[in-house]
Order: C-alpha cells, then structure tokens, then sequence
C-alpha cells in the first residue's frame, strides 16, 4: 500500500525527470568547480603571496547564507539553472581550492629533494610527484563540495531551476505531506548515496597515495 | 520600496532564531559529545549518524520536518537544530577525545574521578575546537534561518520569499543583505569570543602551573 502510493506521488510529481534535471545541474556544477577549483590551487601555489587574500575572500563568501547568494545572483544571471549552477561553483570553490593548495603545499621536503636529485624540472616534480601526494587531499575538498552542490541544487528549486527542489517546494506550498516525504527521503537517499561514493574514492586514494 | 522598520523587525527575528536555534544546540550537542566518549558504540552511533544527516540537503531537511512537527517558529527552531547538531557534535567530541592518554593517566594517577577528569582534564583541552564548532554552527543556523521562512518561521527569508513572489528585486535584497551582514558578524564576534576564551584559558593554566 505504502508502496502503491510511493508511485503514485512519484508518477503524478515527475520525479524521474525531475531527478534526472537535479543530477544535470549538479555534474555540470561539480564538473566546473573542480575544474576552476583545482586551478587555483595550483595557481596559488606558484605564487605563494596570493594565497592567503584569495582565500581568506573565499572564506568570506563561504559564510554567506546559500539562499542570500542566490537572491544576489537574480539581479545578474536571472533566475532558473543558470544562478543555482553559478552558487553552487562559488561555494565548492574554496573546498576544493584550499585543499588542492595544502595539499600540495604540504608535502615532506625530502620527497622534493629526491624528485631533484633524480633530475626532475620543477614542473615535473609537480605533475608526477606533488599532486599524485595531494590527490586524496583534493579528494576530500571534492567530498565536501558533493555535499554543498546537493544543497544548492535542490535549494534552486526555489529560484525557478527545477530538479527536486521544486516538487519539495510544491508539496510545502500545497502542503502534500506525501510529496513532501517521498521527494525529501528521495534527495537524501541520494545524498547519502554521492556522498558514500566520494568517501569510498577518498579512501582507496588515501590507500594508494598517503603513505608517503 | 520596503519600510526600514519590516527590515529591522525581520532582523531581530532572524537574530533570535538563529540564537534560539543555537542554544538548543549546543545543549543538545554538548552532552551529545560527552555521551559519545562513555561508549564505543555510542560514539559510533553518533558519529555516523551526525554525518549522515550532514549529508543530506536543507531544503530536504527543512521540507520533512513539516508532515512530521507542523510549521510555525517551534518546527523551524527543530530544523534549524537537526542542521547545527552536528558541527557542534563532532568538535567537541574531537576535542574531547584527542587528549594525551598521558594526561588522563596522570588524572587517574592524582585520584580524579570519571567525571573531574572530563570536567577539569578533557574540556579545557576541548575549547579551541568546540568554538570553532559553535561559530561554523552559528553561520549555518543563519543560513537555515532564511529558508525556514518557508515554514513560516518568519525572520528574514519572509522578505526573500515575498520579494521571489512578487518577483520584486529590491525586497528579495532587502532579505538577503542584512542576512550577509548578520553572516559577517557572526563570523567577526565568534572568532574574538574564541580567542579571548583561548588564550584567557591557556593563561589561566599556565598560572596554576606552580614555578
């Protein structure tokens, strides 16, 4: 019976397709972030100096409510998917950036030496041994944004985006306990799920990678 | 145009419901964390249970607690909480358990109970990372704060939603910038609590050290 009217809400709701829409926005946000994210930190550490403004202003940003920022991103980017993916990059972004920079920034200076000893580049000594040492470090600053991004994806349903914040926000407009229910156990079934995953990555890098 | 009064009341209301929300908070996670050091299965239970419900999004959080406990301040409090338990939580439980066994052993050693242990030993170590649970707890029940306006909880989301409503820029703004200002202070207040209490601790310590 409960199961009955599971489908049901699910089938009336659209939840497929409203999963689908959720699951779009928030690859394609976490796909960015991680992109931008990690570029950063390698940018700020080539230049030392930059790193603590940029991300003490990333901190600054990241204590902004999530709702606020995406009410001062209307007035930009308008409302719908193209704000809700904007804050979602701009608060994965210091997750991300400040592990990628410690990470690679605090790696043992005998492992540098050895790198230039056998006659590694600089920029070699980055790409085979500073970032393999800080992968499961950027690892977990991706964790954290996966749990941010779920947030602010569901939260742009609000703002007109879709996915499966717009049917929770339906069934609290039309008070639909079981719309409510089944969406809201739906997204943090899923939640729990990307999460789950991202901390399974984590530890088989962490295996690999972090003992040196 | 919006009164500057509806903004100052809406404010105030935001400020109460984010220390509302905290206060429980903190009475619910603190005893929480030190439950947690009695047993491992309990601070298993906790701990993972603390981080599933991390996991899950606001919104959805927010969302279920309306079939389950209604709307209304009382829900939004309950929201506000299930969302600030958890940094609260695993500090404290952090800074509780991360004690030299050195120091507990000569707390044994000296005759102090379970409890004079926790109390004199284990919480002075805890204070660095129990605030900075407290303040990260803080600056997440003003950000639940807005959206559980939704529930009617009033504060300033009343004034996001109308605005989004009535797709009225200037509201929505008058919403959601005075609730980055209150982000800021929180940030700025509870960082100078904390190294006030700190080094205030540390000094205190040190002077009962005799020479």
């Amino acid at each position: 019976m409960i199961i009955g009217e599971i489908s049901a809400v699910w089938e009336h709701a659209d939840l497929t397709e409203r999963t689908i829409e959720h699951l779009w926005m928030f690859s394609v946000a976490l796909v960015i972030a991680v992109i931008l994210g990690v570029t950063i930190g390698i940018v700020l550490y080539r230049h030392r100096s930059w790193a603590e403004p940029a991300l003490n202003g990333l901190n600054a940003l990241e204590t902004f409510p999530d709702m606020a920022l995406l009410i001062l991103l209307i007035p930009i980017a308008g409302i719908g998917e193209v704000p809700t993916i904007i804050a979602c990059i701009i608060y994965s972004l210091l997750p991300i950036t400040r592990n990628t920079y410690t990470g690679l920034v605090s790696i043992r200076q005998e492992i540098v030496d050895t790198g230039t000893a056998l006659g590694l580049t600089e920029r070699e000594i980055v790409r085979k041994i500073r970032i393999p040492i800080a992968l499961p470090m950027i690892a977990g600053g991706i964790r954290i944004a996966i749990v941010f991004t779920m947030g602010i994806v569901t939260l742009g349903g609000i703002i007109g985006a879709g996915g499966l914040g717009a049917p929770l926000q339906t069934g609290i407009m039309l008070i639909i306990p079981p719309l409510i229910i089944t969406t809201g156990l739906w997204v943090g079934i899923l939640a729990v799920i990307l999460d789950g995953c991202a901390g399974i990555v984590e530890k088989r890098l962490t295996v690999r990678y972090g003992e040196w | 145009m919006v009164a500057p009064e509806v903004v100052i009341a809406a404010t105030l209301q935001q400020v109460v419901l984010v220390y509302a929300s905290l206060a429980v908070s903190i009475a619910v996670g603190i005893p929480l964390a030190v439950a947690a050091l009695s047993s491992r299965t309990l601070e298993r239970t906790i701990i993972t249970f603390a981080n599933l419900v991390q996991a899950i999004p606001t919104f959805a959080v927010v969302a279920i607690v309306v079939p389950l406990i209604g709307i209304g301040f009382w829900p939004a409090i309950f929201a506000i909480m299930l969302r600030a338990l958890l940094p609260i939580v695993k500090n404290t439980w952090i800074g509780l358990s991360s004690v030299d066994p050195a120091a507990i052993d000569a707390a044994a050693g000296l005759g102090l109970t379970h409890w004079q242990t926790t109390r004199y030993i284990r919480f002075p170590h805890a204070y660095p990372a129990m605030f900075a649970g407290i303040k990260f707890a803080a600056i997440l029940a003003n950000s639940v704060a807005i959206l559980t306006a939704i529930i009617g909880s009033g504060g300033l989301g009343t004034l996001v939603f109308e605005g989004l409503a009535g797709i009225n820029v200037t509201t929505m703004l008058a919403g959601a910038l005075p609730a980055i200002g209150i982000a800021i202070m929180l940030d700025v207040s509870f960082t100078r609590l904390e190294h006030r209490l700190t080094t205030g601790e540390q000094g205190r310590q040190t002077s009962t050290t005799p020479s």
